[in-house]
């Protein structure tokens, strides 16, 4: 597949996520949060995906789950993309002792084990969407902040910047006006980055038991089937099977928007970095020469 | 490898003195979560179900216990040699020593985390590096889209797929633990029963990571392939496998091995669902059951291993890169 087809497919899918998401009321069939059958009932007309240990109708959950995933996604990746755009391009353009205090931040988050530091915050700060949103996005900005820093740093002794600062412009001024719109590109692929990598984690952490009780989540889902061991019965087809496909569209779904945008943005980057750097499940760094140079 | 030169020395020590920075990080987020989160200390250092019945009493002893009535340096100068003379304090749930909690299921996890990057190496980045060689076909392309789908399905859930077909279905594996429950056969019955029970969870581990190495091993690669000293190398008559083999996967090694370093930690996060999903006995089924039951330190102890074992794994990927590439070696010269 080429990187538009690819793109296509991805915002295909992602779109048919949203629709769920926004129309869940409309299309699930029944209420999730109701017992509306027999618990473990196989699936039937009324509840073509049976229905949970507790009498649940399958489909519903699995519909407004839809819901958690994509506002953590999104919400986390505007937190991580917001942030690590702010501390790439002052670190960048700035260097000197900011840059080589921001670099070295970044360089400690980046070498922590995300998920277990996740699960210490997530045990202790008590299990809300909130807390969950803050927790993976104030530890994945790290790595778009360390490639846009990288990219900064050729943008500002490009030409238009040395002009605009030889003409007297702040430095506030040129790293809005000139440098923030040359990066755009690439803070946009790392967008959707942080939104595959975050809606991975928040699947992870809910299927360890860390997720708002009160909010329907494919992670959750999970949890409970394999709390209840679904998958040695046939409910596996019908209770696990179903939520593990949907967190794998939305992520596959990000991962190839991802490679679309980074194709488009920068011909370059097919042959000289990974292509397509999908959820790692953590933030790893990506693996640039540079690094292991330095 | 040449002797190391005094730079090459200092670059290690630099190298030292940022993990250090690492860890002290990681045991002062260990020591400020707890004082940071909602609620009092006790909640986090009673077992959960006595919580409410604690009388001011006993209140006064778990507090003086832990000293957490002295000021916030001292308890963090406690905390600290605390952790130097391998006190991790003890689970609230079992009232075992978190240490000898830990150090019981590290093993496992070692194994498990070890085998998986082993593998997931070889076919990973064999895979990624093959792809590469032979660049711009139909294959190629449903590959990358292949390896792609591969890398953004959970791990726990393909640890229960698995499951469901190997255990479940075709009866060919056992499902629990690592080790039977009865009947110890020992010496080398009891290697196999392992071996047998790791199969699964460390298929399962490979094929979620290798998606990874799979795509930074491929793009490595085509990147080396592009420049001009394999077009020289070419030019000089040089077969297609010595080219690739000799001149472009040589360059294109060192990536790959950053990637690795990088990768333990997310490996052994997903070493942690992995084992939730098979009921192995590692680091990350113990992180399960302590989520479970509140078991506060474990959770803690956990963590800060799990921080020094990917340090100790980035550290040694650095004292790789030299012995790897010249370059690097040519750097710490200069």
């Amino acid at each position: 597949m080429s990187g538009t087809r690819m793109g296509r497919v991805g915002a295909t899918i992602l779109l048919l996520f949203v629709v769920a998401a926004v129309f869940a009321p409309i299309l699930a069939p029944h209420d999730p949060a109701l017992r509306t059958t027999q618990p473990f009932a196989a699936p039937s007309f009324a509840h073509p995906l049976g229905a949970n240990d507790v009498g649940q109708d399958i489909l519903s959950e699995l519909i407004f789950a839809s819901r958690l995933s994509l506002t953590v996604g999104f919400v986390t990746a505007c937190l991580a993309t917001i942030l690590g755009a702010a501390v790439g391009i002052v670190g960048g353009y700035l260097r000197g002792p900011v840059d080589t205090v921001l670099m070295r931040g970044v360089d400690v988050i980046l070498s922590l084990p995300f998920l277990p530091l996740m699960i210490v915050l997530a045990a202790f700060l008590g299990q809300n969407t909130t807390n969950l949103i803050l927790v993976i996005g104030l530890l994945i900005w790290a790595r778009p902040a360390r490639l846009i820093r990288s990219q900064v740093l050729s943008v500002r002794e490009s030409g238009h910047v040395q002009a605009a600062r030889a003409m007297g412009a702040t430095h506030g001024y040129v790293m809005v006006r000139h440098v923030l719109p040359r990066v755009t590109p690439l803070v946009a692929a790392q967008f959707v980055r942080t939104a595959n990598v975050s809606i991975m984690l928040e699947a992870s952490l809910a299927f360890l038991g860390l997720s708002d009780p009160f909010q329907k989540s494919w992670g959750a889902i999970l949890f409970y089937a394999n709390a209840r061991s679904a998958f040695l019965t046939d409910a596996w087809l019908w209770w696990v099977l179903p939520p593990g496909l949907c967190i794998a569209a939305v992520v596959v779904s990000f991962a190839f928007l991802g490679y679309a945008l980074e194709e488009r943005v920068d011909p370059r980057l097919r042959s000289t970095l990974p292509t397509s750097e999908p959820s790692s499940g953590s933030g790893t760094p990506m693996p640039v020469r540079e690094d292991a140079l330095r | 490898m040449p002797r190391p030169s005094g730079a090459a020395w200092r670059r290690i020590g630099g190298r030292v003195a940022q993990y250090a920075l690492v860890l002290l990080v990681a045991v002062s987020l260990n020591f400020a979560i707890p004082r940071l989160a909602p609620g009092t200390p006790i909640d986090y250092l009673v077992p959960s179900e006595q919580v409410a019945t604690i009388t001011p009493e006993q209140r006064e002893r778990v507090l003086a216990q832990f000293g957490l009535e002295k000021p916030l340096l001292e308890q963090y100068r406690l905390y600290l040699t605390g952790i130097l003379r391998g006190d991790l304090g003890v689970s609230a749930q079992q009232g075992r020593p978190v240490v000898d909690m830990l150090l019981e299921r590290l093993p496992w996890t070692l194994v498990l985390v070890g085998g998986a990057i082993t593998l997931a190496t070889v076919v990973g980045g064999g895979a990624g590096f093959l792809s590469a060689a032979r660049r711009g076909g139909r294959t190629e392309a449903w590959g990358l889209a292949l390896f792609m789908f591969l890398d953004s399905m959970p791990p726990f859930w393909i640890g229960m797929l698995l499951l469901v077909f190997f255990s479940g279905y075709l009866d060919l594996l056992p499902v629990f633990g690592a080790l039977p429950t009865s009947g110890a056969a020992g010496g080398f019955g009891l290697t196999l029963e392992f071996a047998q029970r790791l199969v699964l969870p460390l298929v399962t581990l490979t094929m979620v990571r290798a998606g990874w190495l799979f795509l930074v091993a491929r793009s490595s690669l085509a990147g080396e392939l592009s420049e001009d000293y394999i077009l020289m190398a070419e030019a000089k008559g040089l077969s297609r496998r010595q080219v690739v083999l000799g001149h472009g996967v040589r360059n294109a090694l060192l990536p790959l091995v950053t990637a690795v370093a990088v990768e333990v930690g997310t490996v052994v996060g997903g070493a942690t669902v992995v084992e939730t999903v098979f009921s192995y006995p590692g680091l990350g089924r113990l992180i399960y059951e302590s989520v479970l039951s509140r078991d506060y330190l474990v959770l803690q102890g956990a963590f800060l291993l799990l921080a020094v074992g990917v340090i100790l794994a980035n550290l040694l990927a650095d004292l790789l890169y030299p012995i790897l590439d010249p370059r690097v070696r040519a750097e710490s010269l200069r």
